[in-house]
């Protein structure tokens, strides 16, 4: 039966387009108009033209900021992502044990970003923090707040104590969906460990990880709670990512008109980025599916 | 709808939005004999918003209603092309407006903020490619 197009409907949504007209696309809207004046608060301004976003395009911390942003992205998704599969590869499939490893794996995930940063902050002090404290005792001199590397470990390994359990988890339900009977007929044919992995497991999980894949590098990307709480962006500018000199721009500084032309930019990378991985994930779908009808 | 119906309703919106903008332009305010492009529309109000300002969300809003009216009249039929992905018209549009942002981006970027007609002449350009061949 054919069914009756009435585009009518449509109006039903204006409620809503009123709602997000009121939250999203007005505020956006008023960081456009930021990003070309000047302004020193109190609702004064003054016409600024595409300077602020001459000045940030050259800016020389900017870059640096972007750099280390795609350097920390990148770090995180080489080890999660593997390290995630691993866990799920090696959990329990069913029983108690499995209930009790995903309950485990989730914890992680439930804490507030704040309280993640403010564990970690602790935990990784020399003086009380039972990282830093034993390292110290150990005779290793670990101090996130004075050095780079300690510091950039630290927020590495945090991040990846906080989020890998997603990927973990992902991978983990991409896994059970698999028939048993993939994995007999690999057993008829003597397959080894790797094959099934490689031929098996990995394509039936590649649409879940590529989910993975994108969380996990949005989130990344935009991360800020967690390294602000912990080392603040020091020592230093070492660990200051976007959005963290983003925020010191924005709110430290108040240089309102430079944060908006910045964050515009910072909004078009991200837009690009996730259009890119949508992309993607469509065609994948669709050609899966493409395949199973031949 | 039939064909005069759809005339009226082109004609009716193009009569709103073409008010706005002539709201928009008597609004520009004067200063010594000559419009002042880059001052406050309105003295005092929210947030300062200027004609440049404006007249780019005019054009946003312009061609999302120019692309509703044409998905309704003429459903989207999505084409695989140049990519090799599958765009319908709005696909086309979102990467017409990204790929601009990131072309002026660019030109300001190699080029400086002297000449950015340029970046917009190779934007319509790229717009052009894209409703075209992608």
């Amino acid at each position: 039966m054919e069914k009756t197009q009435n585009n009518k409907a449509w109006f039903l949504v204006l409620p809503v387009l009123v709602l997000v007209a009121f939250s999203a696309i007005l505020p956006l809207m008023t960081v456009v108009n930021y990003a070309f004046n000047d302004t020193f608060g109190n609702n004064q301004f003054f016409w600024a033209g595409i300077e602020w976003f001459d000045d940030m395009i050259h800016s020389e911390r900017l870059r640096a900021a972007l750099g280390r942003q795609v350097i920390f992205s990148l770090i995180i998704l080489a080890i999660e992502v593997p390290l995630g599969i691993f866990i799920a590869l090696n959990m329990p499939k069913k029983g108690f044990w499995a209930s009790f490893c995903l309950v485990l794996m989730a914890l992680p995930l439930l804490i507030p970003f704040n309280v993640v940063g403010t564990i970690w902050q602790i935990f990784g002090r020399v003086d009380i923090g039972l990282l830093g404290h034993t390292l110290a005792a150990m005779g290793v001199d670990y101090n996130y707040t004075n050095d780079p590397l300690d510091a950039w470990i630290t927020v590495i390994v945090m991040d990846v104590w906080h989020w890998t359990s997603l990927v973990a988890l992902l991978a983990y339900a991409g896994l059970q969906s698999i028939p048993q009977a993939y994995y007999q007929a690999a057993r008829i044919d003597q397959a080894t460990r790797w094959s099934v992995f490689r031929y098996i497991e990995l394509p039936k999980m590649k649409g879940v990880l590529l989910i993975a894949v994108l969380l996990r590098f949005m989130d990344s990307f935009m991360i800020y709670t967690e390294p602000f709480v912990v080392t603040g962006g020091g020592p230093g500018n070492s660990t200051t990512f976007l959005s963290i000199d983003l925020a010191k721009m924005a709110t430290g500084q108040f240089d309102l008109g430079p944060a908006a032309a910045f964050s515009i930019m910072y909004f078009l990378v991200i837009l690009l980025i996730s259009w890119v991985f949508y992309t993607v994930m469509t065609n994948l779908d669709r050609a899966e599916s493409g395949e199973e009808n031949r | 709808m039939t064909t005069t119906r759809w005339t009226t309703v082109y004609l009716v919106i193009a009569a709103i939005m073409l008010t706005i903008l002539a709201a928009l332009y008597a609004a520009v305010p004067v200063k010594d004999g000559v419009k002042d492009w880059t001052a406050q529309l309105i003295p005092g109000f929210w947030m300062a918003w200027t004609f440049p300002v404006a007249l780019f969300f005019w054009c946003i809003a312009s061609l999302l209603i120019l692309m509703t009216l044409l998905a309704i009249r003429f459903p989207e039929t999505p084409r695989v092309g140049l990519l090799r992905i599958e765009t319908t018209r709005g696909d086309r549009l979102f990467i017409t407006l990204l790929g601009s942002a990131f072309i002026h981006l660019g030109w300001l970027y190699f080029a400086g903020p002297d000449a950015l007609w340029g970046a917009m002449i190779l934007s319509l350009a790229y717009a052009f490619a894209v409703f075209r061949w992608v």
